[in-house]
């Protein structure tokens, strides 16, 4: 009873953060728009629904679009909830997304293999390469005390720019105008779950079955409670006989075999070749999930859906009003700053409710005290 | 007796704290009603052990702390303390005992922290060089201002922390502890230096339980117990057994029944151990000595006289340079706390905010700490959630841990719950041998009785028990032998504590007695 109460207290106190959040966002757009009206439609209604002249109609599409784009970040956010749970800041996530769709395009084009089988090879090699990339900061970190977030953040660019030499001197394909690499074979794609342009894959189905996995793991299984032990007081779980090291190098490996996968899955899904030039994002954007997500695998897709809500928002106002797109980074940010604000007040909160509850426990001593007499 | 109260108004007191009471938001009264007058110009001591009020008494002079009641008086008026840097104001300087220095800064950058000489925009290092030195040479300190405050030694960081606090103006030094990190002679050469100080007209407020340098030092000296003020008494007039008999007493006693030790075989036995700190101080001196099933050895003494890092290399937090340490016959130097709680070996740790709990985790992530990787806790890779549900609860019944459920997060229970939390934990693995590191330390007496009797009866149904505690009642009350370290060495051992009288502890615990070598080493292994 307390509890249900508490759950539906936070999620209004999060949709009170949203609306706060647009509320901010609306002042600046009627500050940069001579036609907010339309702009704040595009922002908030029209990725859901279709206006043609005087009729409005739910844009199934546009839905689709949505979900695509929560694919990879949903997988980032739950490798970033594992690698924060441990208290590990690594930021390998972004470089890991990366190595894991290169190197599952390197198979998708280069080793032919049957139908069923190709797609779920190129995705699980890339899987282990992303794992590799956030496990080098994370040995980093237990072998010589470098900081994980440090090294993790440079190490993104490394790996990039290995990739970039690669792709520019190896496996480009000549015949295009810009650098990218030779089609992926018919048999490595991924198959789309619905019609149309949307690039809503099968991979949605896994990165939600990942969601479940990611989530007994962290509050079901012994590894997920050292993980999570380790990372609310790293003494008191070597003073318990865990083993600190092994632990934390574990939680950096998952971590980036998540990433890995979701760069995997997007590349086949989304793409017919490799193309990436630059890191693509979706590291950042997964700890941004894994922040409002409050490291709870459980919440990612949630977080994942706001997120891509309000980019394909931002998306449709910068295509069909005035707001500059400068200004629609200040609104985005706005936006996020808004809710995360909301998250980190909660600390505050936090202060308060344990407070409050050593106060009724002092109650129920004193209680218990007196009928013991 | 030395009674030196200032009740004539003549005399001129630089610091004068009255019926300070000071009661932490945890509950737990840290001063009750003290009077702390310090005469201009003099080398006060305040005096008592651990535990004792001390801090909490100084920390409201320097502002870190305020108090609940009473006034502060400094030279005459009546002051509030809000920060630090209002006591600074006022001309108050506080030297802690651990060090508060800048390793990777200059001597002289170090000095002038927080107020640095400028030159236009840039900070002036050349006139940061100049004042150090000046006022180095002025109190006849040796200090090298440029040298990095990593590459000198402990002696000097102290003096520099003096200094430090005489630039910014202080007539009034604190210093807490200040020997604890000293060689003898950085010790001899720092109170040369206080007693120059002195006659230079400042007052000095000198915090120590060494008795030795307290006589040595000091004019007058205020001593406390639990809290409360003590007396203040000339040091001349005031001999040391009287001295620890008013520093060290006990409490009313719990009273506990307990039958005779049936002491079995040696579980725990401690070979040659000595250990050297990390600023290359013999903490523990050739310490031996054996614990047997069935019985409690407590191990009593001063804190500081390295019981702490005995605990810490008897569960493989820390390695001993030399010697031995056992359990059922099997060493466990080097070996990981997973394998030396697998030989049997349970600890409450002293500080159980470090080490015994994950404090946002649930009452279950604590108690699942030591045993979440058993069998009957998984299926394949999973947990036995119910099971684990089960054990829990019984386990909140079993020890009256006060809480809404299992799932209650730790930090919200009362300190002495979240002890009941640890002990739950410690005492439910049928550990061989348990050490309870003060395990009853500001918990509340329901507490403090159960967790008293829990230990009894594990000792009783054969566990050994080596009890490490600094509230005398509670060593002596519930240990069937008894252990006194003094400067990293077991000065005194009985196997009877029923004669022992608080006076005679107190002279060992403060170094004025020990046993001859011989009539120990017959204790020590009986």
């Amino acid at each position: 009873m307390y509890k249900r109460r508490m759950v539906v207290f936070n999620i209004l106190r999060g949709l009170a953060a949203i609306i706060l959040a647009l509320a901010v966002a609306a002042i600046f757009i009627f500050l940069a728009s001579d036609e907010p009206f339309e702009a704040l439609k595009q922002l908030l209604i029209a990725p859901l629904v279709n206006f043609r002249g005087e009729s409005a109609a739910f844009n199934v599409q546009s839905l689709y679009q949505i979900l695509a784009l929560m694919i990879p970040t949903m997988f980032t956010g739950l490798g970033v909830c594992v690698m924060f749970s441990a208290d590990m800041f690594n930021l390998g996530g972004e470089g890991a997304v990366m190595a894991g769709g290169f190197v599952a395009s390197l198979i998708a084009i280069y080793v032919p293999m049957p139908a069923g089988v190709h797609p779920v090879v190129a995705v699980l090699v890339g899987t282990l390469v992303g794992g590799l990339v956030t496990l080098i900061p994370a040995l980093l970190r237990v072998k010589v005390g470098a900081s994980e977030m440090v090294s993790s953040l440079m190490f993104n660019y490394v790996v990039m720019y290995i990739i970039m030499h690669y792709l520019n001197n190896v496996f480009a394909d000549r015949s295009k105008g810009s650098t990218q690499s030779f089609p992926f074979i018919e048999t490595a794609k991924i198959p789309q779950l619905v019609t149309g342009g949307s690039r809503l894959t099968y991979g949605f189905l896994i990165a939600l079955v990942f969601v479940v996995i990611t989530a007994i793991f962290m509050y079901r299984t012994r590894w997920g409670y050292q993980v999570r032990m380790i990372g609310v007081n790293p003494n008191f779980a070597k003073y318990s006989g865990m083993n600190v090291a092994s632990t934390l190098i574990l939680a950096q490996f998952i971590g980036g075999l998540l990433s890995g996968m979701g760069g995997a899955i997007e590349v086949l899904g989304r793409y017919n070749t490799f193309l990436w030039k630059e890191l693509p994002g979706y590291g950042w954007t997964g700890i941004t999930i894994a922040i409002l997500a409050r490291n709870n695998p459980a919440f990612v897709p949630f977080a994942a859906f706001f997120l891509a809500y309000l980019d394909r928002g931002c998306q449709l106002m910068s295509t069909h009003s005035d707001v500059p797109s400068e200004m629609i980074a200040i609104i985005q940010a706005a936006i996020f700053l808004f809710f995360a604000a909301e998250q980190f007040l909660s600390g505050a909160r936090q202060k308060l409710v344990v407070k409050n509850a050593q106060d009724e426990l002092a109650a129920m001593e004193a209680k218990t005290v007196q009928e013991g007499k | 007796m030395g009674a030196a109260n200032d009740t004539a108004q003549n005399i001129e007191l630089a610091v004068d704290m009255r019926n300070i009471s000071k009661v932490y938001p945890n509950g737990i009264a840290a001063n009750q009603n003290v009077n702390f007058s310090v005469r201009k110009g003099e080398i006060h001591a305040l005096i008592g052990e651990n535990g004792a009020g001390k801090s909490t008494l100084v920390k409201m002079l320097f502002g870190m702390e305020q108090p609940t009641a009473g006034e502060i008086l400094l030279n005459g008026k009546e002051v509030q303390l809000a920060s630090p840097a209002q006591a600074i104001e006022h001309g108050i300087g506080m030297v802690h005992q651990h060090l508060m220095l800048v390793p990777s800064l200059t001597v002289a950058e170090n000095m002038v922290l927080g107020m640095p000489p400028k030159k236009g925009i840039a900070i002036d290092y050349q006139a940061a060089v100049r004042m150090t030195t000046e006022i180095a040479e002025r109190y006849n300190f040796k200090i090298d201002a440029e040298k990095r405050v990593m590459d000198i030694p402990v002696g000097m960081k102290q003096k520099i922390e003096i200094l430090k606090a005489l630039l910014r103006g202080a007539e009034i030094l604190i210093l807490d502890e200040p020997t604890a990190v000293l060689t003898s002679n950085e010790t001899v050469e720092l109170f040369q230096q206080l007693r120059n100080l002195r006659d230079d007209g400042f007052t000095i407020i000198f915090i120590s339980h060494r008795l030795n340098e307290i006589k040595e030092l000091t004019d007058r000296m205020t001593i406390m117990r639990g809290g409360r003020f003590m007396g203040v008494h000339n040091t001349a007039a005031i001999t040391e057994q009287e001295i620890s008999r008013l520093m060290v007493g006990r409490d009313v006693l719990l009273e506990l029944e307990k039958d005779e030790a049936d002491p079995r075989e040696v579980v725990l036995s401690v070979e040659n151990v000595s250990y050297t700190n990390e600023w290359n101080k013999l903490m523990l001196d050739n310490v031996s000595f054996d614990v047997r099933a069935g019985e409690i050895v407590g191990i009593a003494g001063v804190e500081g006289n390295g019981q702490k890092e005995l605990v810490d290399i008897l569960f493989g937090l820390r390695n001993a340079h030399t010697g031995e340490v056992k359990v059922n016959n099997a060493s466990i130097l080097g070996k990981s706390q997973r394998v030396i709680r697998e030989m049997g070996v349970s600890l409450i740790p002293e500080d159980r905010m470090l080490y015994g709990i994950a404090a946002s985790g649930s009452i279950t992530d604590n108690i699942l700490a030591d045993r979440y990787a058993n069998k009957e806790y998984n299926v394949g890779p999973f947990f036995r959630a119910k099971k684990i549900q089960k054990d829990t609860e019984q386990l909140i019944k079993e020890y009256r841990i006060v809480a809404k459920n299992q799932s209650q997060q730790v930090d919200m229970l009362s300190g002495g719950n979240i002890q009941k939390v640890v002990v739950a934990r410690e005492f439910s693995s049928r550990p061989h041998l348990i050490i309870a590191d003060q395990p009853t330390r500001g918990i509340d007496v329901g507490a403090t009785e159960f967790i008293r009797k829990r230990l009894l009866d594990l000792s009783r149904e054969g566990a050994a028990v080596l009890l490490v505690s600094a509230d005398l009642s509670e060593v002596m009350e519930m240990s069937d032998r008894l252990l006194i370290f003094y400067g990293g060495e077991i000065v005194a051992s009985f196997d009877d504590t029923s004669t022992l009288t608080d006076e005679v502890m107190g002279e060992y615990m403060l170094g004025l007695r020990r046993q001859e070598k011989k009539e120990l080493e017959e204790l020590a292994y009986v």
